[in-house]
């Protein structure tokens, strides 16, 4: 299968780091769907492209394990969507998330930063 | 048809919207941005993606996709299974065969065996007997030795004691009627030692020390609560009312809960509902010896650090100087040490522990080869359906699919046949019925209980497994390409599968076999029981067992007031040739005397005598002519013993061999004199019996002692032991012995109303009774053995069938070139008669081992018996050979034009 050209300069998702940005996004206030692929899209300046394929089944994922609750709504367009709100289980688990994603980064840019060292 | 709960379908429709509005939202979006609807549409469906796909995959994520699945699966299984019944009811019906034999079984011995004494802590219950020095007698003890174990021994936290007469029934008065129960005396300690405490008022108050019940108390009982329900119609307010037990007014001081009875049940050989009356001390009890002080059962409860073993090497070290208080030296020797067993050991005796395990054993033997059969039977129909399941791989379903699918149907195949097996669970204890009622002394009606269910619900999902599993895993695993390409029926599957199929049908004849000889040896034991001379006559007796109402006729002679005149009226029914009285026929279970001697000193014959226990029976006159035994020596009683006559008692042989030791002439005893029939008046031996069966058909001869009932006065020292508490009248008729019953009954009615409920049974039935156990063994191997052997004949022809069918072309093309149709049955017999051959061989090397199991109940045959050995394979060899010939006529017969054709 050829990937289209647009998704050329976007980059894929590491495993498990989806979760985490939906639940950051929630913070934010409730959303829906296609409210939260835009805002990814936005804030990772076109970069991130989350496939829907994905997305609904990780909200449905969220949703059962009680980190996300969702209601019917009326949207801005007058359109009925499903909106997604953040729980109190799902800002614990967020804030978990977070600060082991930090704890790895550190970790990966220490070893990372070392290699580039030693080359020099 | 099985639907989904409304909430799923709604959640399907909300994520179809959720997708809609997506869609939608990212269109609206577009064209404000200045593109055309058409452009929008496409842009927003091709960004989304594959709409089925995202919705597949998130349902995926829903606790109700799997159960969808699973259902969808039942589904189609139930469409499967009604497409081809004729395969399903087999199935089902070899199941629910091995199913049922197996839960059947193992709720009786999960009610005789496992099921733990109901008293809290029960391994820790202990009962205490006495014995005289390295003996493995268990006596009884007088009160004054118990107080010592309960003041000496540290092992023990509580002695308690009892006393039970359980064959003796007891009149409980009512409103209307008396009511027969059973009693047993206990200790005020005891049910508090149980860990059992009164449902309704209180238990028996205790004295100050000792644990006997306060002299406050002596007229006080406690009631079970079938005698509280059963006569007093579960009156809240019976606590404190006077009721008449036996004639005596006592008060009822509280009723026990459901369900508690003791002794525990297997020992209660009456089945009677339980009254218990309070012990309370006599100055007899202060007394030592075994003439003078009451005794009693002990029953007594470790301490938690203690053992068995060291709770019996304690007692043994204090019980000399318990002994040693006795004045006589013979007391002193018979409680010369101590015997601790549990309690919970007692029930069963060892020989019934081993039929039931042994028939347990089969019925899970039975079970195996049902399953070995419905295996054989799914590998073929997988065959068959290997089209299907490959179309089913080509559209998309994957591996683990397939194999949960065929799962799917052989759990709905066992589902049906655990359910039908339930109903052949309750045939079988039918058959049950009468044995545990002669064997275990139970009484109630056996139900399939929650541990049963528990064992249905694992037979059948090891039973799912053992038969589909392999044949699901063999279809998953199948590629699909060659199955659907091929355009012709499926042909040879394959050398492994048939392979496969040959050794189920091997595993089967030799599982059968074994339950076969086991069968065979049974039979063997039941012929050879039957045919053992027994010393009398059995047949045309009838036999009515009475409960006797003694207390009305305190102060009178029973003999002379009511059995004498009623053995005349019996005498002069029509085609009664004669009739006597005795306190218990040969071979009966209900009662039973010993007689011990006590003689002194310490001679040779003194020690043996000492040692002999005698069998006692009071008998009349009549009982020669009505037994028709013989007299070995001397004569037996006649009408001229009265009791103003010289006393005399009748002895057997094997008597007179444990008295004088052995070969002496059985002669010489006649005229000594052995016991007293009452004070100053000896009796003398005037004759010696034949050797004859008292107990157990099985058991040889043991030593006897018969006294003359109507020498026995209420002076006697044998009245109160005998008369009062059971008598039997056994009639000689020259009808059929059954078809008295009604007349003999009306008789004993009339003469008393409390002999209504008299039993009354043929000897010869007394006497297949007293080899229940081996009968009841017989007859359930019996019908597994006989299940089992049809099993496997079926599957025998299952298989060969199925390969004639296979090789219908080969058989045709055979024939057309020549073949005669001996040839071509011969392939097929050839393949039967090594599958069945190597079946035997593995079969007799089963048997060989597992027979030994049944050693305790064989008589008159060895476990690995030839000759039961070689017909039960005679047996299986022919009927294989019947089974097999069908497919092979089928093959000599095929047209070779049409089976060529068939391409």
């Amino acid at each position: 299968m050829t990937k289209a050209p647009s998704y050329r300069n976007r980059i894929e998702l590491l495993q498990g780091t989806l979760d985490m940005l939906i639940l950051h996004t929630l913070k934010w206030g409730p959303a829906h769907g296609y409210g939260i692929v835009q805002a990814l899209r936005t804030r990772s300046g076109d970069v991130l492209q989350v496939e829907t394929g994905s997305l609904y089944p990780a909200l449905h994922r969220l949703e059962r394990q009680g980190w996300a609750r969702s209601e019917w709504n009326q949207s801005e367009g007058n359109q009925r969507a499903r909106y997604y709100r953040i729980t109190a289980a799902g800002k614990k688990q967020l804030a978990a998330d977070v600060s082991r994603w930090e704890q790895m980064v550190d970790v990966m840019g220490g070893i990372l930063n070392e290699a580039d060292g030693g080359a020099a | 048809m099985i639907r989904l709960p409304k909430r799923f379908e709604r959640r399907k429709d909300e994520l179809d919207e959720e997708i809609r509005a997506h869609i939608a939202m990212d269109i609206a979006n577009r064209m404000e941005r200045g593109a055309t609807r058409e452009e929008a549409e496409a842009e927003a469906r091709r960004e989304f993606g594959n709409v089925a796909l995202v919705r597949d995959v998130t349902q995926g994520i829903w606790r109700w996709r799997r159960l969808e699945r699973l259902i969808s699966h039942l589904r189609y299984a139930l469409r499967v299974l009604r497409r081809s019944p004729g395969f399903s009811v087999t199935v089902i019906a070899t199941l629910a065969v091995g199913v049922g034999a197996a839960c059947a079984m193992f709720t009786v011995v999960d009610r005789v065996l496992l099921r733990a004494v109901p008293f809290v802590d029960a391994n820790r219950l202990v009962e205490i007997g006495e014995s005289p020095k390295g003996g493995a007698a268990f006596r009884e003890s007088p009160f004054l030795d118990i107080q010592q174990w309960q003041q000496r021994s540290q092992a023990l936290e509580e002695v308690a004691f009892f006393g039970s007469n359980s064959s003796k029934v007891w009149f409980l008065g009512g409103n209307d009627n008396a009511m027969h129960v059973s009693s047993a005396s206990v200790s005020a300690n005891l049910f508090p030692m149980l860990g059992i405490h009164p449902a309704l008022g209180r238990g028996f108050a205790a004295n100050d020390s000792g644990g006997s019940v306060a002299p406050g108390d002596a007229h006080a009982i406690l009631l079970s609560n079938a005698a509280w329900r059963t006569q007093y119609g579960a009156d809240a307010a019976i606590v404190g009312k006077t009721v008449e037990l036996n004639g005596e007014r006592d008060t009822v001081i509280g009723v026990m809960p459901a369900g508690f009875t003791f002794p525990y049940q297997g020992m209660n050989a009456t089945g009677l509902p339980v009254v218990w009356q309070p012990i309370v001390l006599t100055p007899a009890d202060a007394m030592r010896g075994h003439h003078q002080a009451p005794t009693y059962q002990c029953l007594a409860r470790l301490r938690v650090d203690a053992t068995l073993a060291s709770a019996m090497a304690q007692m043994n070290a204090i019980q000399p100087s318990v002994s040693a208080t006795y004045t006589e030296v013979q007391d002193r020797d018979n409680a010369a040490s101590v015997n601790l067993r549990r309690y919970t050991d007692a029930p069963v005796k060892e020989n019934l522990r081993m039929t039931l395990v042994a028939l347990l054993a089969a019925s899970g033997l039975l079970w195996l080869i049902a399953c070995l059969n419905v295996t054989s039977l799914m590998l073929a129909r997988a065959t068959s359906r290997q089209r299907e399941i490959a179309v089913r791989g080509a559209l998309g379903a994957s591996r683990w699919e397939i194999a949960e699918q065929l799962l799917m149907e052989g759990l709905l195949l066992s589902i049906c046949a655990a359910a039908g097996g339930v109903g052949l669970v309750a045939a079988v204890l039918k058959i049950f019925q009468h044995g545990l009622e002669t064997q275990f002394h139970l009484h109630e009606s056996l139900t399939p209980n929650l541990a049963m269910v528990g064992v249905l619900l694992l037979l059948t999902a090891v039973g799912t497994l053992l038969t589909s599993a392999w044949p699901a895993l063999g279809a998953a695993r199948a590629s699909i390409e060659p199955a659907l390409r091929q355009n012709a029926p499926q042909q040879g599957t394959g050398r492994a599968h048939r392979r496969m199929r040959s050794a189920l049908v091997v595993g089967q004849i030799a599982l059968s076999l074994t339950l076969l000889v086991g069968c065979g040896l049974l039979l063997r034991t039941i012929y050879a029981l039957r045919h053992v001379a027994l010393g009398f006559r059995t047949e045309h007796i009838l036999v009515a067992n009475m409960t006797i109402p003694s207390y009305k006729f305190a102060g009178r002679d029973m003999t002379t007031a009511l059995y004498q005149p009623l053995v005349e009226r019996v005498k002069r029914l029509p085609g009664v040739e004669s009739a006597t009285l005795l306190t218990e026929v040969p071979l009966g279970k209900t009662f039973q005397m010993i007689f011990t001697f006590d003689a002194s000193g310490n001679s040779a014959s003194a020690i043996r005598q000492r040692a002999l226990e005698a069998q006692f029976r009071a008998v009349g006159p009549e009982m020669q002519s009505v037994f028709g035994f013989q007299m070995l020596r001397g004569r037996f009683f006649t009408p001229q013993d009265t009791p103003a006559s010289q006393a005399v008692i009748v002895v057997n042989r094997a008597f007179v061999r444990a008295y004088y030791g052995d070969d002496s002439d059985p002669g010489k005893i006649i005229g000594q004199s052995l016991i007293g029939y009452g004070k100053g008046r000896r009796s003398v031996v005037v004759g010696v019996l034949a050797d004859e069966r008292q107990v157990n058909v099985a058991d040889p001869s043991q030593p006897e002692m018969e006294v003359c009932l109507p020498q026995i006065t209420p002076t006697s020292m044998f009245y109160n032991a005998a008369e009062g508490r059971a008598m039997d009248i056994a009639v000689r008729t020259n009808r059929s012995p059954a078809s008295m019953i009604p007349e003999l009954r009306d008789i004993l009615r009339s003469a008393s109303p409390d002999l209504a409920s008299s039993t009354y049974n043929t000897m010869d039935r007394i006497v297949e009774d007293s080899f229940g156990s081996q009968n009841l063994a017989a007859t359930l191997l019996e019908i597994f053995g006989g299940s089992a052997l049809l099993l496997s004949l079926s599957g025998i022809y299952g298989l060969l069938a199925y390969l004639v069918a296979q090789r219908r072309r080969e058989m045709g093309l055979r024939i057309a070139l020549g073949a005669q149709q001996w040839n071509v049955m011969s392939l097929v017999l050839k393949q039967a008669t090594w599958m069945l051959m190597v079946g035997l061989c593995a079969g007799l090397a089963i048997a060989y081992l597992a027979t030994a199991a049944l050693r305790t109940l064989l008589y008159g045959v060895k476990a690995n018996d030839p000759w039961s050995m070689s017909v039960a394979a005679l047996v299986m060899f022919l009927g294989s050979l019947v089974a097999a010939l069908v497919p092979a006529r089928r093959a000599a017969r095929v047209d070779p034009i049409e089976a060529l054709r068939a391409e």
